[in-house]
Formats: C-alpha cells, structure tokens, sequence
C-alpha cells in the first residue's frame, strides 16, 4: 500500500503540490486527473523520490521513502516501475537492450538479461522488434518498449506520467488495454497521471481530481462518475460521457425539442440502464424518446448517460421520483 | 622534400589530440556533474573542483596559443627536456586543446535528454551509472564530432608551433613562403594541411554517422 500523507512540495512562490493525503491500496489502478500545472506530475514523482518532499510521508509497504539514504532509495526505486509522455528510450541502444537496460544497471550478465528481456517484449507484444533502434519504431511500439523496460524488475508499482498522451486515440486504447492487461496478470499497482478523464474512465478504479496541488476530490471511479461534487470534476466527467460538449449537448437538443422536458439521465451498475426505463415509462404509462445515449465500460461496471424527451402534456416529477429510487441520476435540462 | 613535416604534422595532430582528449573529457565531466541540475546527490568536494575547472577553462581558452607557448617554457623544459622542437610543442598544444575539449564535452552531455536521464534515475541509476551507460552512449556523436574539430583546431595550432622549432607542413609553408618567396612550394605545403583537415573531417562525418542512430 503507498499512504500519501500531508505532502507538500513548492517551488519558489509556486506550491505545486500543497498537503496531499492519499490512499493507494495493492493491485489497484489509481488515477490522479486535473488540468495542466495541477501538480500530478509532482506528486507521481515524489513516490519515487524523482522530486524530494518538503513535507509529509510517503509510506509504501511500511517504510517511508523519504527519509531513506540514496543507496536505499535506489534499491526502493528498482521496484517501482514508471513510464512516460515522450517514452525516454536511449536512442542509442536496440529494443532490446534498452528493455534489459535496468538490469544492466545491476550487472546482470548479458545473456541472462537478454533472455529476460526477449520473455518480457514477447509479453508486449514486441518480439518481433528485438534488433532495431528506438527511431525506427511507432509512439505505441515506443511506449511498449517502455512499459517492457519498467516490467523487467519485476515492480510492485507502476507510475505513468501521461503515458498515452502522445498517441491517438486507438493506439492509447491498446496501451491502455495493456496495461490493464499488467494489472490483472502481475497484480502490480499502477498510479497514473492523465488530464483525460477518458483514460480514468477506461482502466481505474479509483481516482483522485487535482487542482492548484490538492486533492479536491477522490472515490470509486462509478461514484464519481455518476456524482461528482466539485465543479471542476463535473467539467472533466462531461468531457468523457458523450463525447460531446454537454452544454452543447443541451442547447442543440433543445432546439430540436423546443417543446417538452428533455431529462438526462446517469445510470451505473446498480441502475442499469434501459430496463428500468422501459419499467418505469410502462409503469406510469408516460412514453418516451430516447434521443440520445451512450453507455460506456469502466473497470468498476457499466456507465450509462441518455437523454429522453418526453410530451409536454404529461407529468415529469413521478417519472423523476421512480427513477431516482432506482438510483438513477436525473436532471432536467 | 614534404615527407618529414607531413610526418611532424601528424605527430604534432595525433599526441596532443590523444593527452587533450583523455583530461578535456575528465575535466568537462567533472564541470557537467558540478553544474547540472538533473544528477543527485553531489558532494561538496566534486563541487569546488567543478568550479575550479571551470574557471580554469575559461581563462585558458581565452589565452593566444602563442603567449601560451612562451609562458609553458619552463614547464615544457621540464616535462620534455628541451624548449625546442617538435615534442616541445606538445606540451602548450595540449594546454591549448585540453580546455576547448572539455568545454565541448559538457555541451555534448547537457545536449542529452533530460528525460532519459530522469529514466535511468528512476530504474535506480547512480550518478555514475548516468554517466557510463547513459550519457557517453547518447552523446557519442557529439563527443566524435567535438574530437574532429579539436584535431582540426590542433593541426592549425601545429603550424604556429613551427616558431619554436616544432616543424610540420604550417612552418614549410611559412618558411617558403614568406622567408624564401618560393610560392608554389608554400602551395603544395598549404595544400597538404587542406588534404590532412578533408580527411579528419571525413573520417569524423563518417564516424558521426555510423554512430548517429536517432534516424530522421
Ligand atoms: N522543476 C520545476 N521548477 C519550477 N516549477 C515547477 C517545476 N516542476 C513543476 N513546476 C510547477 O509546479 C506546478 C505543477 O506542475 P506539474 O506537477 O508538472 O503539473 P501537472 O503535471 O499537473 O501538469 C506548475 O505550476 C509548474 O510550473
Ligand atoms: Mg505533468
């Protein structure tokens, strides 16, 4: 378990991160979102001690890595994988000498760390690369070979600092798939940064929002997703359910239904979707259009936001009641 | 009539090069470790001889090799048992290469990826580590390059050498040139040296780009 408690880090006048408490538990996928300058950067680097606290602990199993010597933190940090936006492969050396290049640094012989290095890119789907350099290889192949290289010593932990953030869209699919794919298999903890709340929704369980280098706000990724309390977190959620601008969303539906109620609906896993509408629509015999609706899957269930419209004529607050004992969310727009 | 001086030539390219290369990249080594940000955990120690080397640089590139050559006489009395000569020259022309090497060395390794680096550091790379299997390795282009132009520079600095005796085509030259007014001599020795800077530089683009495997 790494226990983020009450960490602090500023440079100059800026407080990049400002008394930060969090609890990231053992094969959890853990996602800190926020805008640019937020501080998660910062705060993913002090769990490897890249960047040094000023204040707080960072406990992982039991021992607080701040205070540990160099020697030791090295050793701590052999355990703790991380990649990153621009993959930071050594141009200079093939595949699979930058996959074996962490067990180089510990003197493994060559043959040994080659052999290892060629089970590992098999597992990433790389075997076929082994002997080019890093030039000749793809933003995901690049992010492949750097996920293989922080897998070789075998780590507890895995930070990624925006790791699909120069990839398009299918390829951080696949890399998200993959790492997902880790976190099963290998049970290792992987924290990552992102300011796509696409990439949270995908593969985390939990997540935390940051802004101006705090924590405003974390949970179970369905909790959030579906109430989210803080401004800045509805924002970021709006920008993964439809795909779409939401307030666009809801003017462009208005102008297509000037007359009626038009209600949008957030469903989970415990309220799953359609059923319970047509239950409910049956139920008070009050028809309904679905006018638009998109289900996505993250890894805690399936998360669900439609928007209906319904005749001016009937009556909205029973159809509101039922749904919301039926735990789902509704508001009218 | 050209072969002993083209042979002095190469010698006075050659040794200086060697000595300048081995102390210009320990010293732009240690100026890198003293003054980047992204290496840990430096001691106080490493730091002072940083600066030292430092200041050091650049008050020694700033110095005309030719003053240079009459302030190292005692030293090269010393060091080669004579103040004429060709070996006698090599002692001021490594003086004179070894600063410019070394400055050369730390722009090559703070030319190296930031990122790269903060990698390895997270892999658990010590500083050393950093420097060995990383830095050297990423910055080997540089590094080859920066050996061309120090040759470059050393078999110009060779022929104003020739004014302690040290020989060499740059002192034929001048010799035919200006004391005996035989030009076309002074021809042919001119188009030597630009024969002997063609293949440095050849060897060295070759070299660049063989090693070069960044692509694009
Ligand atoms: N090495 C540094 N020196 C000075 N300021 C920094 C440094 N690293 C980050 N900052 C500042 O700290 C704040 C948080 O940055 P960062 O953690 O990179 O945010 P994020 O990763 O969320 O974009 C920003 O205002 C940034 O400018
Ligand atoms: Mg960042």
């Amino acid at each position: 378990m790494i226990k983020i408690e009450h960490v602090s880090k500023s440079y100059g006048d800026i407080k990049a991160v400002d008394d930060v408490s969090l609890k990231i538990d053992d094969g959890e996928i853990f996602g800190i979102v926020g805008y640019s300058g937020a501080g998660k950067s910062t705060l993913l680097r002090t769990i490897n001690q890249l960047e040094k606290v000023d204040e707080g602990v960072i406990d992982i199993d039991g021992v607080d890595i701040t205070k540990l010597d160099i020697k030791a933190l090295r050793e701590k940090r052999r355990k703790i994988g991380m990649i990153f936006q621009h993959f930071d492969l050594l141009w200079s050396k093939t595949v699979l000498d930058n996959i074996a290049f962490p067990l180089e640094l510990i003197k493994v012989d060559k043959e040994t760390r080659r052999e290892k290095a060629k089970e590992v890119a098999k597992r990433v789907g790389l075997e076929d690369k082994l002997d080019v350099y890093p030039s000749t290889l793809s933003g995901g192949q690049k992010q492949r070979v750097a996920i293989a290289r922080a897998l070789i010593s075998e780590p507890n932990i895995l930070l990624s600092d925006e790791a699909t953030s120069a990839l398009d869209p299918k390829t951080t699919d696949d890399i998200l798939e993959l790492l997902k794919k880790i976190n099963k298999e290998y049970q290792i903890t992987i924290v990552l940064i992102t300011h796509q709340m696409e990439v949270v929704q995908k593969i985390c369980h939990r997540l935390a929002v940051m802004a101006d280098g705090k924590v405003i706000e974390d949970g179970r990724v369905d909790d959030i997703f579906k109430d989210p309390k803080q401004d800045l977190t509805k924002k970021l959620i709006q920008t993964v359910d439809t795909g779409l601008d939401v307030e666009k969303m809801a003017i462009d539906l208005k102008a297509k239904y000037p007359e009626g109620h038009l209600l949008r609906l957030t469903f989970d896993q415990k309220s799953s979707g359609e059923p319970i509408l047509y239950e409910v629509g049956n139920k008070l015999h009050i028809p309904f259009n679905i006018v638009s609706a998109n289900i996505k899957n993250t890894q805690v269930g399936p998360l669900g936001v439609m928007y209906i419209h319904i005749e001016k004529r009937h009556d909205i607050a029973k159809i509101i009641e039922e749904l919301q004992k039926d735990e789902v969310k509704v508001e009218v727009i | 009539m050209f072969f002993e001086p083209f042979i002095e030539t190469i010698y006075l390219t050659i040794v200086p090069l060697l000595f300048s290369c081995v102390f210009g990249f320990i010293i732009g080594t240690l100026i890198f470790i003293g003054t980047s940000s992204i290496l840990e955990r430096k001691s106080k120690p490493i730091t002072i001889i940083s600066k030292i080397c430092d200041g050091l640089v650049n008050i020694l590139r700033s110095i005309p090799y030719l003053i240079l050559i009459v302030w190292m006489l005692p030293i090269t009395n010393f060091l080669t048992g004579s103040v004429i000569g060709t070996k006698a020259a090599v002692p001021a022309l490594v003086v004179s290469a070894t600063p410019f090497f070394a400055r050369m060395v730390t722009i090559a390794f703070s030319e190296v990826d930031h990122g790269v680096i903060e990698a390895s550091k997270a892999m658990g790379a010590s500083t050393f580590d950093i420097i060995t299997k990383v830095l050297i390795p990423e910055s080997k282009p540089a590094l080859v390059s920066s050996i061309t132009v120090t040759a470059i520079n050393l078999v110009s600095y060779s022929a104003m050498a020739g004014a302690i005796g040290a020989g060499g085509l740059g002192f034929e030259a001048y010799q035919y040139g200006l004391a005996r007014r035989d030009e076309s001599l002074m021809f042919i020795a001119t188009i030597l040296i630009v024969i002997i800077v063609f293949a440095i530089q050849i060897i060295g683009d070759k070299t660049v780009k063989k090693l070069d495997k960044r692509g694009g």
